[in-house]
């Protein structure tokens, strides 16, 4: 029992971490109507200014008291620039639109910080008192308590400022209706300005308080959205309290479970508890908020409509991909083996790139679990062949068949959940498959990864090690590559056919208003599940040639950063585009686009890095100019002039004068 | 005649690239009520849209007292003393009425007890959310929260609007008593075209997003004819006659 209510005890300072995110979550959503997945970053960057302020790395060191102050007034800064940069140029977008800014705001800001800083975690100096308190004869930091007391004292004076003063007042108001609030003479973009500044000081200042209890890194500390998020939902994106309250339980919870995880009775492997236990029970909590507090978020009012891409038609589709098929097929036979390497890597990220298409380019839904269950397959592969001997190619059917099931029920849990909210359901689901999957020794790689043999159907080598080699007579062999392009342009035929088809046209009624739809006849759920299904089978097919390509599986390959900036270079060319979905491919790590900057223009050994840089200030840019993406922008504007040079020929046809004016 | 508080001048504004209403004139006074008539789709509601910013005008003139709006986005028209009260209210139904009498921008503080004064029944549901109040109460809270606001111009659109005519018969009559007291000029939307004309000093027709000139309201009240027409076609109708013809002239 004592060891419980220290443990308790000691989960509130990564519970008040995970509040202030929440907190941060819940201005921004009351302020802008964004969902703020950057508010995990935000603790990041305050976390990181504050060390280098405090210990001189920017060539002056400062005490404790003004480098907080010099941190705030940049949070504040900082917090001005994102809401000039990604939240008021797409005020008119829909909110799928304004999330994926945020997704490019926490991809820049986290490569910033890992071009800046390093890669390796900071110990950051101690901002509150190192004492201890003895409870039950163990020592406990005093700044764990001290920290969750600043959180609550936070949380409640957000709640105040919003009941009791004209500031607040205004936010609930424009939060409603922000028509209306512009004629009651409020004006939404300072407001949502002030929200916007007011959130970020506040997590920032939790952020810097937190950095030497919970410690400073790139890679952990964005990704304490999740929880943060599963706080937000409980409180509907609305009460400080709840989220502030949920936030600390959360925290408390998990130092239990790790807790726990040293008792006897907690499942083990090898010796060694089972990993991933804690973000299952985070993706878990999502789910029951989501069912438990109501499929949707408290609706906003916003000033504009909300426009959703283009979906251009597909046309000329064989004109179309021969050329492209052809000279990849070419490529791979001719190039170096490096780049034959990166155009069979670029083919398999299309694929996957390709599930994106159908899923939030035609259903409308944010999915981001696609490259997880990529994963997914890649391991069952792996371990359908070790365990079982199960080889091509009943294998990767098999394993795409799991892979595919486990997408439709992750996108069953979240069938109540539309748009905005399912990014939430499927980000939790991503990493608790990381984790819980992928680290897994028995089930995933563990550390190492797991191994993959070569395809062969009736003795003949389809893999990446057959005799036939290329022409500099080196591996990788082609003949896996042009395996890869077939599946590729079957595949690419088939999505771009789907848009043509019956069901492509019932995606695009759900995704455009689904009670709309609902209410001429389409099944909503039906058209849903479908769109999970053939996005999950693409995925889970990317993965099994994932796995072939490289002829091993490991945990990194299927990160959840890496996902987030796939689906983000989908977004930039345009998700509802398959062509999109062939150049973002070529763009993603491994393929041809990052070999060319690594080997001509960036420097090499972080080249990940900048193209997350890259794609994240791409996705800004391409938001505030050209919100369809630009390949969409630039094929309706095709398909505008096309229409009227269609319609001027039909007017010289029956006789009539083009007529001049309206 | 001295400046009128309200001059809109060859208003053309629309949706996208579609214009929706076309060369609109008009004027309202110091303590005017100036009704806006004419059939559905005839553009009332863009015109009062474009008037407080919601939809930008691509051609044309709109000034407050001699001052020019362009430019100014919806909040900053609503502080130069617009209140605007569209078609859906304008109502924030998680605020209580008494947040919505607290409710200004920045530096204006509302005359809350000006509203009471004029809605006898608001003070008896102050601490209600506007979304649990009848139609009827929203409407009032609404009106009052406008006119505490002590606006130069008042804007109404359609504040009929599913309310029974036996309300209407009772907020009309006050809008006409608070323009009267206060100056304030009243610009209305209504398709209750006869209550309207009851309490207007003038009005314009509108129909296929012309406007006409201004009209006399009791003439108006007296001739039928002339709505009538407007309403559903006819001879006695011309849309700003002059104006037309020069610019048919001008095409060809």
């Amino acid at each position: 029992m004592q060891t419980v209510v220290l443990f308790a005890l000691l989960g509130l300072g990564s519970g008040a971490v995970i509040a202030g995110i929440a907190l941060g979550v819940v201005l921004s959503w009351r302020g802008s109507g964004t969902i703020n997945l950057a508010a995990g970053a935000t603790v990041m960057v305050a976390g990181y200014v504050f060390w280098a302020v405090r210990t001189g790395f920017f060539g002056f060191a400062l005490q404790t008291v003004p480098a907080i102050i010099l941190t705030l007034l940049f949070m504040a800064l900082y917090a001005v620039v994102v809401e000039l940069v990604a939240v008021r140029p797409l005020r008119s977008a829909s909110p799928l639109a304004k999330l994926v800014a945020s997704m490019g705001v926490l991809l820049l800001t986290q490569a910033l910080v890992l071009l800046i800083f390093g890669t390796s975690p900071l110990n950051s100096p101690s901002v509150l008192t190192s004492d201890v308190v003895s409870v039950f004869g163990v020592a406990v930091p005093e700044a764990q308590f001290i920290l969750a007391g600043i959180v609550v004292v936070l949380a409640a004076g957000l709640a105040a400022l919003y009941r009791f003063t004209r500031f607040g007042l205004a936010t609930r108001a424009a939060s409603e209706s922000e028509s209306s609030a512009a004629l009651a003479g409020l004006s939404p973009n300072v407001i949502s300005l002030g929200n916007s500044v007011l959130g970020h000081v506040a997590t920032g200042f939790v952020g810097i308080l937190a950095a030497s209890i919970v410690g400073l890194s790139a890679t952990t500390l964005p990704l304490l959205i999740i929880p943060a998020l599963a706080a937000a939902l409980f409180a509907r994106f609305t009460s400080f309290g709840i989220a502030c309250a949920v936030s600390l339980l959360i925290g408390i919870s998990e130092s239990l479970l790790y807790q726990a995880s040293n008792e006897s009775w907690f499942p083990t492997q090898n010796g060694s508890a089972v990993p991933g236990v804690q973000q299952v029970a985070e993706f878990l909590l999502i789910v029951i908020a989501l069912w438990w507090r109501g499929s949707s978020l408290p609706l906003r009012g916003d000033l504009v409509e909300r426009s959703l891409p283009m979906v251009p038609d597909q046309d000329r589709l064989a004109a179309r991909v021969a050329p492209v098929a052809i000279a990849c097929a070419v490529a791979l036979v001719v190039l170096p083996s490096d780049f034959r390497q990166a155009v069979t890597t670029g083919l398999v990220a299309t694929v996957l790139c390709l599930s994106f298409v159908v899923i939030m380019g035609y259903v409308g839904q944010l999915s981001v679990v696609q490259l997880a269950l990529a994963g997914v397959a890649g391991f069952a592969l792996s371990h359908l062949e070790a365990a079982y001997g199960i080889g091509f190619p009943l294998g990767p059917i098999l394993a795409i068949a799991v892979a595919t099931v486990l997408g439709v029920l992750i996108g069953a849990s979240a069938l109540r959940v539309r748009g905005v909210t399912l990014v939430v359901v499927t980000l939790a689901a991503a990493i608790a498959i990381e984790q819980f999957v992928f680290a897994n020794p028995d089930w995933g790689g563990g550390q190492s990864g797991a191994s993959v043999e070569s395809p062969t159907l009736f003795g003949l080598n389809l893999g990446t090690d057959a005799s036939f080699r290329g022409l500099d007579g080196s591996l990788p062999s082609p003949v896996f590559g042009l395996l890869a392009l077939v599946v590729t342009v079957v595949l690419y035929l088939f999505v771009a056919n789907l848009r043509r088809g019956d069901l492509g046209r019932r995606m695009l009624a759900v995704r455009s208003n689904e009670r709309a739809a609902a209410a001429a006849g389409v099944n909503v759920r039906a058209v849903k599940i479908q769109g999970f299904a053939i996005a999950s089978f693409l995925a889970s097919v990317a993965g099994v040639m994932y796995a072939y390509d490289f002829r091993t599986v490991s945990a990194n390959s299927y990160g959840t950063m890496s996902a987030l900036s796939l689906v983000a270079s989908v977004y930039v060319l345009g998700v509802t585009l398959v062509q999109g979905g062939v150049l973002a491919g070529f763009g993603a790590a491994g393929a041809v686009i990052p070999l060319i900057l690594q080997t001509w223009v960036l420097p090499e050994n972080r080249v990940s890095v900048y193209m997350q840089l890259i794609i994240g200030t791409g996705l800004l840019i391409q938001l505030r100019f050209c919100p369809d993406g630009l390949l969409v922008a630039s094929a309706t504007k095709r398909e505008r002039r096309a229409r009227a040079s269609r319609a001027a020929k039909a007017l010289t046809a029956v006789g009539a004068k083009p007529q001049g004016g309206v | 005649m001295t400046e009128p508080v309200l001059r809109i001048e060859g208003l053309t504004a629309g949706y996208g690239s579609v214009d929706v209403v076309r060369d609109v004139h008009l004027e309202v006074g110091k303590g005017e009520v100036v009704a806006l008539l004419g059939p559905n789709g005839a553009g009332k509601t863009t015109t009062l849209r474009a008037l407080s910013g919601l939809v930008k005008a691509s051609a044309g003139s709109i000034s407050m007292d001699g001052q020019d709006l362009t430019g100014l986005t919806p909040a900053a028209r609503a502080c130069r003393a617009i209140a605007h009260v569209p078609e859906d209210r304008g109502l924030f139904r998680g605020l209580t009425v008494a947040e919505h009498l607290r409710l200004g921008p920045r530096g204006e503080r509302l005359d809350a007890q000006l509203a009471y004064r004029y809605f006898p029944a608001l003070p008896h549901i102050a601490d209600r959310r506007a979304g649990v109040l009848s139609g009827g109460e929203q409407q009032m809270l609404a009106v009052g929260r406008a006119l505490a606001r002590r606006p130069s111009l008042l804007v109404l659109d359609e504040l009929s609007l599913g309310l029974a005519p036996v309300i209407v018969e009772q907020l009309l009559p006050v809008i006409r008593a608070y323009a009267d007291e206060s100056g304030c000029a009243v610009l209305l939307v209504e398709q209750h075209v006869h209550l309207a004309l009851e309490i207007s000093d003038r009005a314009y027709l509108m129909a296929h997003g012309a406007g006409s000139d201004s009209h006399d309201a009791a003439a108006l009240r007296r001739d039928r004819s002339v709505i009538q027409a407007s309403y559903l076609g006819g001879q006695e109708w011309t849309p700003t006659a002059d104006r037309e013809k020069e610019r048919d002239g001008e095409m060809q």
